[in-house]
């Protein structure tokens, strides 16, 4: 099952909704940074497709500006 | 003709005379002291007022990055101390020794900051109210000491304080003369193992209550 | 092999988290992660968090308790609660410790021959659900009572209140809500019709000032005035305490404007006065949304038994309002209040900025006060007057003290008036409550009997032979206690005690019933925006100890009325509110259905096609409203709120010769009411182990007291001797002093009066007169 962590930017004024989005989703744990506009989140999720799912839902999220992928493992 | 003249202008000087001494009489019984309000002092609690001290800076608390190579430990902190809530003895040389301290300490201990003279960051004095400093901070003249004597080590409570794993640790130490929380436990001038992470609550007393454990133990409730 | 492969996946979640905040690190230096509360979790331990509401105060922050092997090990604040964002109070963060006092209830108590004998929990029902029947039988329905409380969760308020209205058929209900939040309701229904604030607590993020009347909000809600101290941090708004008396709010807030006690109703009308007379009025809002009446004056304190009183509204307009309000011009106010001109006018101001978002806050200053139902509705006045009502960030908020004060005492309608919807008075409410009920339409009787203290003189009287207390310290927390210690203990009433913790309460009674605490049950509770929360069981309870809602159950079946409790011992809970939720049925008051209580932390009721509800009355917000119109005040026939005409009358006993100090009485942060269960969590005993009484400096050098010396308060009913404290915790004005009532054995009830206001009956908790002498 993969694990992803990102590191994600959002637009002005958005952590709250952003935060609040994230933290609705069922395998996404949510670490927002104290001082800088910065979120990390790591992903898990039980199959390569689910993955890719979440993936494509978490670009759609309301606020986010920018997402980096910083590290994934296969924990098969 | 010149007589009539001269009584007229007698007349209207007379009259002009008492028009003029009456209304400066009635100027003057009027009230020439207007009342002032009296400013109630606003009323403070000395021992709760401290919390919420320098909340202003709060944020810029949150944002001050940490320092790691100037970072000051819990051993440093003591080693100026005699005991744990001991007045700190002053550890640099001073320039002038002919004041009580006042403006030439708190210019750099009300707010703190990097001295790049003695490579280190100033400590925030939690009550710069008392400007008397040098009544209880003295310097370090000497190294030595006059007749021996036996070192007693003093216990500060740093483990353990929190009763839940994740809950927020008690105040193990009493809070006279600090009240201000943040002074000590925020900025880059806090030791590190008690520096905290969340600054911008302003209301530390909220969630942290003064456990002292410094006294003895009073047991548990019993009816 | 599973534990195995959880603990190598959190490992490896882990090393992605410090991957990708090494990686941010290097961006950002100096970057800090909320995630300390994640940092200190043991290694390997598998908590399982669980939400639910905090047990203590009408805040009603969100909590996740963490359960490892059936034990509650840790508490930690909810992050998805919108009302808290993962952060509790002291006492929140604590609250699960106490069900490890070593002297907590696990078993049946029954008093025999003059000592407690441990009962099988079935055998004691047995008695008394026999001993009602008893009482029922030889002196009539009216004989038996039931106290219940703020605290109790909604389904127990729900049973209690069928059980006694609509299967025995008696009005002899009434809750401790009584004491605590009866002139809030009172004033809500006088100017508005319609009970509970019609803003909520996401006001905060956008008013410009806070205006706190009477409130100690940095001790009492504290979570909520942390997020004031964020807004004033962040966007500049100003914090105004408006008391009696400084204290820690006094030190956060902006500026602090001290007054005599009781002329908060004086200061209201001087405002309301600089509004009109400034021509601050919002005049368009005024003429379409508001009427204006008067009621009686003079009405007397209730000290009598069998006080009796009915306010007579009568219309007055605009023109006679005004005239009134020549009286309380601020210069006369000033004489009297001991606000200055400049204070009131500085206030009137802030109100009377149309560009300036105001909210009011008050709790029990406001509401425990001889006037409480007038000084509710002057508030409104203020708020009216302006328009600044159900907007965002703009409008009155009457904030709650207990947990669940709405959300059972007041919604479900746990009072000798009230039904689930409506009053017993009322046909329409009562044939409803019959049908929902499945009960004879006659069962229900239609005139209100005792109110809290009332009822408790009843006991006294003998009136009431049989008392049962659920989830409540009447004997620690009711004014004048020393009257109505006297009273329980007397044969002529059986008392039953419903507790988790022996209190001098269950030292009266002859059957003590050990209750489940908070986590050891599922319930629901309402908070003070208006958010119901759902909670399921999370640990098992000790011995015996059964929930209070289920003990009612039992009884009910026992008394023969268990075709009318159907309920399963598993499922109570979700089985009652679904019944309870037909009450509500409709925009005005519709409850959110319990699948989303149970996904959610909490839905703001009215909860319609999904939303919750936020700000009432506003036709933007509010799709109950129906007049077309922006505002629609529809609790009024008319959908208009009333500005009521109320004059300032002085307390029921002040200061004078012999006793010349006010007495308040008030909570501290540490503890929760009586102390029953914050006393028995170490952290809170060692950081507040006793009470004291706060004395100003100059008074006590007039008396030659010094700090922690033994000091004998005394009034006309009682003394209570308590260590003095000078310039500690708050800092009373000049001739007055304040005591906490967290310590049942220094019992400062003993000292205060059972005045209460006439139209709500709620006591007077902070204004008597009292002498101090060293002892």
């Amino acid at each position: 099952m993969p694990i992803k962590s990102y590191i994600l930017h959002y637009e002005e004024d958005k952590k709250e909704t952003l935060v609040r989005e994230l933290q609705k989703l069922q395998n996404c744990e949510v670490f927002p940074a104290k001082n800088h506009d910065v979120i990390i989140i790591v992903t898990e999720t039980e199959t390569e497709e689910l993955d890719n799912k979440l993936y494509h839902k978490l670009l759609e999220i309301n606020g986010l500006k920018h997402m980096s992928l910083v590290s994934g493992f296969d924990t098969k | 003709m010149k007589r009539l003249f001269l009584i007229v202008l007698f007349a209207l000087l007379m009259l002009a005379v008492i028009y003029m001494w009456s209304k400066s009489y009635y100027t003057s019984q009027e009230e020439a002291y207007v009342q002032l309000s009296v400013e109630t002092e606003q009323a403070f609690i000395p021992s709760e007022k401290g919390v919420f001290e320098r909340a202003e800076y709060a944020l810029d608390y949150a944002k001050m990055p940490e320092d790691k190579n100037h970072e000051r430990t819990l051993k440093t902190y003591y080693n100026n101390r005699a005991f744990h809530g001991a007045p700190p003895s002053i550890p640099h040389p001073i320039i002038d020794d002919l004041n009580i301290g006042e403006k030439s300490c708190l210019k750099c201990h009300q707010n703190g900051g990097y001295v790049s003279k003695f490579k280190a960051y100033a400590p925030v004095v939690p009550h710069p109210e008392k400007v008397n400093c040098r009544q209880c901070h003295v310097t370090e003249n000497t190294k030595g000491v006059f007749r021996n004597y036996t070192k007693q080590d003093f216990y500060v409570p740093i483990e353990n304080n929190a009763e839940f794993v994740g809950g927020p640790p008690v105040i193990p130490h009493q809070i006279q003369l600090h009240e201000n929380c943040l002074a000590c436990h925020a900025g880059p001038a806090a030791p590190k193992e008690i520096r905290v992470i969340h600054p911008e609550r302003s209301n530390c007393r909220q969630c942290h209550v003064v456990n002292n454990k410094e006294l003895k133990d009073i047991g548990d409730f019993i009816r | 092999m599973a534990q195995e492969s959880i603990d190598r996946r959190s490992f490896i979640k882990k090393m992605a988290a410090a991957a990708a905040m090494t990686a941010a690190a290097t961006m950002f230096p100096g970057i800090i992660f909320a995630s300390e509360q994640l940092e200190n979790l043991p290694k390997g331990a598998n908590l399982d968090w669980k939400k639910g509401p905090c047990r203590f105060c009408g805040v009603g922050c969100g909590i996740l308790v963490g359960v490892d092997k059936g034990k509650a090990v840790a508490v930690k604040g909810d992050p998805n609660c919108e009302v808290n964002k993962g952060l509790l109070c002291v006492k929140g963060y604590h609250q699960t410790m106490c069900i490890q006092a070593k002297d907590r209830l696990t078993h049946a108590l029954v008093k025999k021959n003059g000592s407690y004998v441990k009962t099988p929990i079935h055998e004691a029902l047995d008695i008394v659900a026999n001993k009602m029947k008893e009482t029922m039988e030889k002196h009539g329905k009216d004989s038996v009572a039931m106290y219940t409380s703020g605290q109790s969760t909604i389904p127990e308020g729900y049973v209690a209140s069928k059980l006694m209205k609509g299967a025995i058929g008696t009005n002899n209900l009434d809750c401790n809500a009584r004491l605590c939040m009866a002139s809030a309701v009172a004033g809500f229904l006088t100017t508005f019709g319609a009970d509970e604030p019609m803003g909520c607590y996401e006001d905060i993020n956008y008013a410009d000032y806070f205006i706190t009347w009477g409130n100690n909000m940095a001790e009492m809600h504290p979570v909520l005035f942390s997020r004031m101290l964020e807004q004033k941090n962040n966007r500049g708004a100003k914090i105004i305490d408006f008391a009696t008396r400084t204290t820690r709010s006094s030190m956060a807030a902006n500026k602090s404007i001290l007054f005599e006690p009781q002329t908060d109703l004086a200061v209201a009308n001087a405002i309301c006065y600089e509004i009109i007379n400034n021509d601050w009025v919002n005049k368009l809002f005024v003429e379409k949304h508001c009427n204006f009446s008067k009621g009686l004056t003079n009405i007397g304190y209730g000290t009598e038994d069998k006080f009796k009183f009915k306010d007579k509204p009568e219309g007055i307009n605009f023109e006679e309002y005004k005239k009134f309000l020549e009286d309380y011009t601020p210069e006369k106010v000033a004489k009297y209040s001991k606000v200055s001109v400049k204070d009131i006018k500085y206030l009137a101001n802030i109100y009377g900025d149309p560009n300036k978002k105001v909210v009011s806050y008050w709790c029990m200053g406001m509401n425990q006060h001889t006037r409480g139902t007038w000084i509710n509705n002057l508030v409104y006045n203020i708020h009216l007057l302006t328009g600044k009502i159900s907007q965002p960030g703009n409008g009155p908020f009457s904030l709650t003290g207990q947990p669940s004060a709405c959300g059972t005492a007041r919604e479900v309608g746990t009072f000798t008036h009230k039904l689930p919807k409506g009053v017993v008075m009322n046909e329409k409410h009562r044939r409803l409550a019959a049908k929902i009920w499945k009960v004879p339409y006659e069962n229900i009787p239609s005139k209100p009997t005792y109110h809290a203290t009332e009822m408790f003189r009843a006991v006294d009287r003998g009136d009431i032979k049989f008392i049962w207390t659920q989830v409540t310290n009447p004997l620690v927390s009711l004014p004048k206690t020393g009257r109505y210690r006297e009273g329980m203990e007397k044969d002529s009433c059986f008392v039953v005690v419903s507790d988790v913790f022996p209190t001098p309460t269950s030292d009266v009674a002859d059957v003590i019933l050990p209750a489940s605490w908070h986590i050891e049950k599922a319930g629901l509770y309402g908070n003070s925006e208006r958010r119901t929360q759902h909670w399921d069981k999370m640990v098992e309870g000790p011995g015996d100890t059964m929930p209070d809602a289920w003990m009612t159950i039992e009884i009910a079946k026992r008394m023969g009325y268990g075709e009318l409790f159907p309920y399963s011992e598993e499922n109570h809970v979700e089985e009652i509110y679904n019944e309870y939720r037909q009450f509500h049925e409709g925009a005005k008051h519709g409850m959110a259905p319990l699948e989303v209580l149970k996904k959610e932390s909490g839905a703001i009721w009215p909860y319609v096609d999904g939303k919750s509800t936020q700000w009432r009355f506003n036709a933007e917000y509010d799709p109950a409203c129906s007049n077309g119109e922006e505002f629609h005040f529809y609790g009024k026939p008319d959908g208009k709120a009333v500005i009521w005409q109320r004059p300032y009358e002085p307390a029921a006993e002040f200061p004078d010769q012999e006793y010349p100090f006010w007495l308040n009485t008030g909570r501290v942060i540490e503890h929760w009411h009586t102390g029953s269960m914050t006393r028995r969590i170490p952290v809170l005993h060692k950081a507040m182990p006793h009470a004291y009484v706060e004395f100003h400096p100059e008074d006590a050098r007039t008396l030659g007291i010094r700090n922690g010396e033994k000091v004998k308060v005394t009034s006309r009913r009682g003394s209570c001797t308590l260590p003095a404290s000078i310039n500690e915790r708050g800092l009373p004005t000049r001739g007055q002093v304040f005591v906490p009532f967290f310590d049942e054995s220094l019992l400062i009830n003993d000292v205060t009066l059972d005045a209460f206001c006439p139209i709500s009956k709620e006591p007077d908790y902070k204004k008597c007169a009292v002498k101090v002498e060293r002892v």
